[in-house]
């Protein structure tokens, strides 16, 4: 019940951000925190969840990004038809490529996983299909409302936080179904759950292949957004390394994690920018990178970890803390 | 009582001075630049800030030396009653989704009149998304990208030669020296697979073809390659008559190196900037490439000359020698702030009207370019290059077109 408190005050703070704080470059910082927390959420299904930690999910990101721009580049459609299109191509290369690496265990599967991600930032630079090393752009000027090109950002804040809410339902409901058990404990122990009858390959496919669709929502809602996508906006490795990061700060295998993550992570990087990239001196990802070895040093499970603990600790109900205990990182 | 009458003349004081401040604001033009001071091509976007640097350093003080060089007399823009520029540097990190929020940061939080950048031609298409979406000029100056200007915009104005504009000056000097007495009817163009490469080796092709030059030979190679030896060996057998090198620098170091080693020397070497133009490669590889042409769009001229003296401004910021890239910034932004004076205003819609009636003559503009006037889509169809040529090993001269020429071209090409 205080749960359902909480959470309708954080939804009704998160509606009403654009609204208070209303300088466009603020609305827009909004809007950037949402797309990509609903990257990391997407990756945080089996990067968090499942305990395989991909560092290729930028190849599912780009299906989305591309499959948008082309859609209206060769076709002259409004770069919402290419979601779908995004999703269907994003689940199906994560079943083509799920199958041998999810395989994998440990370090070798996020090793395998960079491989395929700049294996395909190479091809795609060869394909003229989808511009080469140019890349795509979307509409120039925005023809109607389905071309999702708006001046405001408060459109597209408004958009992704649906896309989000969804994300987080569907990953919710997945954690409590039998699904979800299976991947915590495939996560805990591969060989054990195994032992136990849990069917682990399959189950980490169909996490791998949830995650991918939902990656590839995020490319295409961030492809419309600054319309234009190029192999290295669009798959360079810099960007799964992102999604990591974001889930891995806010906390990895708990819902509101990486939206935790995104919430400090994004403001963070654009507004150091603000502050100190024109002096040209590259501080900015100094700035960054040391916040990232702080947390990694002393909150190494996420700061919502942390949040949860001192909130258990500050009203001492021990039964609190074993509920949020088996959602904790490995 | 006493406490509160203070407070109420603090108060009032406060006010003024607000009110004088923003006075004082008005006599500033406020631009932005965007450019990359972090990633990849980080050292380009730093020397992209020297140049812009040297330029407001023209404008803003009395520079009678540079004599009827636009804004270098008196101090200010005259246009607008001695106003000083201030430009607001901002880093796109190499990133089109930086350089977007940049500029949104830029003309709504900084209130920019209009901006200039963003080197990369991605993260220029990104930018310039924002400034036609707000109404706010964008000059380009070093963009190449052909479809920049392909897309109706009306706040897009680039005054940078693109890859055409390239095409007809290579195809315009091979046909001067064939009227010397050179062979030309045979071209070969060495390019990598990356935009820049293709894009460029296209262009060339289509233009020669399009003026019945139909013998091109088109050799490929994978960027940062490790081993050309095959491309070398395929020039060596189809003895082409002009080899055209479209390399960047450590690539165009590989192949002056493997031509020595293989003992090729091809009659004519024309090389298209990028590579060839680098201070690394010179140092590395420019005793073995006596006698490559280049491409360039900048010479120092004459001593005493205004772009000689901006030159040393230059080198005595940036601690470089000033090059093609720095000049062709420069210009961008020289040619924004001549309109903005013109315009005699800030407002964006009479800056964009002052641009659109830019008529610059080769003697007002830091670079070798015919003038600045830019068509109906933004582009400046008076850029152009000169050839340029390694006579010594060290430093390119100007040889072409002979009007600028500082010393006519040598051939055939000598190598090592």
């Amino acid at each position: 019940m205080r749960r359902a408190i909480w959470l309708s005050v954080a939804l009704a703070l998160v509606i009403a951000y654009p609204l208070l704080f209303s300088t466009p470059f603020q609305q827009r910082l909004g809007a950037l925190v949402l797309l990509y927390a609903i990257a990391a959420s997407a990756w945080n299904i089996v990067g968090g969840y499942a305990g395989q930690v991909s560092v290729g999910h930028v190849v599912f990101f780009g299906c989305g990004a591309y499959a948008a721009m082309a859609v209206y580049h060769h076709l002259q459609l409004s770069p919402l038809v290419g979601i779908p299109v995004g999703i269907v191509v994003a689940v199906g290369i994560a079943a083509v490529i799920g199958v041998p690496t999810l395989r994998l265990s440990g370090h070798y599967f996020s090793m395998a996983t960079i491989a395929v991600a700049e294996l395909a930032r190479l091809i795609v630079i060869n394909i003229e299909f989808l511009g080469a090393a140019v890349g795509l752009s979307g509409p120039p000027v925005p023809r109607n409302v389905f071309d999702v090109s708006f001046i405001s950002a408060l459109p597209y804040y408004y958009l992704f936080l649906i896309i989000l809410i969804i994300t987080l339902g569907i990953t919710w409901w997945m954690t409590e179904s039998r699904m979800g058990f299976y991947l915590r404990a495939i996560r805990d122990s591969e060989r054990a759950a195994r032992s136990l009858g849990a069917p682990a390959s399959r189950t980490k496919l169909y996490a791998f292949m949830l995650s991918a669709g939902f990656t590839s929502v995020a490319g295409a809602l961030y492809a419309m957004m600054f319309g234009f996508v190029d192999p290295e906006s669009g798959l360079g490795i810099l960007l799964s390394v992102k999604m990591l990061i974001m889930a891995a700060l806010g906390g990895a295998g708990l819902l509101f994690g990486p939206l935790v993550g995104a919430a400090i992570l994004v403001p963070l990087e654009e507004i150091s920018n603000n502050w100190l990239g024109g002096k040209g001196a590259g501080l900015t990802f100094v700035l960054y990178g040391a916040i990232i070895v702080l947390i990694a040093r002393f909150q190494p499970g996420g700061l919502l970890e942390l949040v949860y603990r001192l909130v258990a600790k500050f009203r001492k109900a021990p039964e609190e803390v074993a509920a949020q205990g088996d959602k904790r990182a490995p | 009582m006493k406490f509160k009458h203070m407070l109420g003349l603090l108060s009032a004081a406060a006010m003024s001075l607000a009110l004088t401040s923003g006075a004082l604001a008005q006599q500033t033009v406020k631009i932005g630049a965007i450019f990359p001071f972090s990633g990849n091509a980080a050292s380009a976007g730093n020397h992209a800030k020297a140049a812009i640097e040297v330029a407001m350093d023209i404008i803003n003080n009395d520079h009678p030396e540079l004599g009827d060089f636009p804004l270098a007399k008196g101090a200010g823009l005259p246009g607008l009653g001695g106003a000083k520029v201030e430009v607001v540097f901002a880093d796109n990190q190499g990133s089109p989704a930086t350089g977007q929020n940049q500029a949104l940061r830029l003309i709504t939080e900084e209130k920019v009149v209009a901006l200039t950048g963003a080197y990369q031609s991605g993260v220029t298409l990104t930018v310039s998304q924002i400034t036609e979406k707000y109404g706010i000029p964008l000059v380009n100056g070093e963009s190449v990208a052909a479809g920049l200007t392909e897309r109706g915009f009306k706040w897009f104005f680039r005054t940078t030669p693109v890859a055409s504009d390239f095409a007809r000056d290579y195809y315009d000097f091979l046909t001067d020296m064939k009227a010397a007495g050179a062979k030309v009817d045979s071209v070969a163009l060495v390019h990598d697979n990356t935009e820049y490469g293709t894009s460029v080796a296209n262009t060339i092709t289509a233009a020669f073809k399009a003026k019945g030059m139909a013998n091109i030979i088109d050799v490929a190679y994978p960027a940062n390659a490790t081993d050309i030896q095959s491309q070398v060996l395929q020039l060596k057998e189809k003895k082409p008559d002009v080899v055209i090198m479209i390399t960047y620098t450590s690539d165009a170091i590989l192949f002056a190196k493997t031509m020595q080693a293989q003992d090729y020397k091809p009659p004519m070497l024309l090389a298209d900037d990028a590579g060839y133009s680098d201070p690394s490669f010179l140092k590395a590889a420019g005793n073995i490439s006596v006698g490559a042409f280049n491409r360039s769009s900048w010479s120092v001229g004459k001593p005493g000359s205004p772009t000689a003296i901006i030159a040393k401004m230059y080198k005595d910021k940036s601690g470089d020698e000033m090059d093609d890239t720095a000049g062709r910034q420069m210009t961008g932004f020289l040619v924004l702030m001549e309109a903005i004076n013109r315009a005699g205003s800030t407002d964006p819609a009479k800056i964009q009207a002052a641009l659109k009636a830019t008529d610059l003559k080769p003697d007002q503009l830091v670079l070798g370019y015919k003038g600045v006037k830019f068509d109906e889509k933004g582009q400046n169809i008076l850029a152009s290059g000169f050839i340029i040529q390694l006579q010594d090993g060290q430093n390119y001269v100007a040889v072409w077109p002979k009007a600028t020429a500082e010393k006519p071209p040598v051939m055939p090409y000598k190598g090592w």
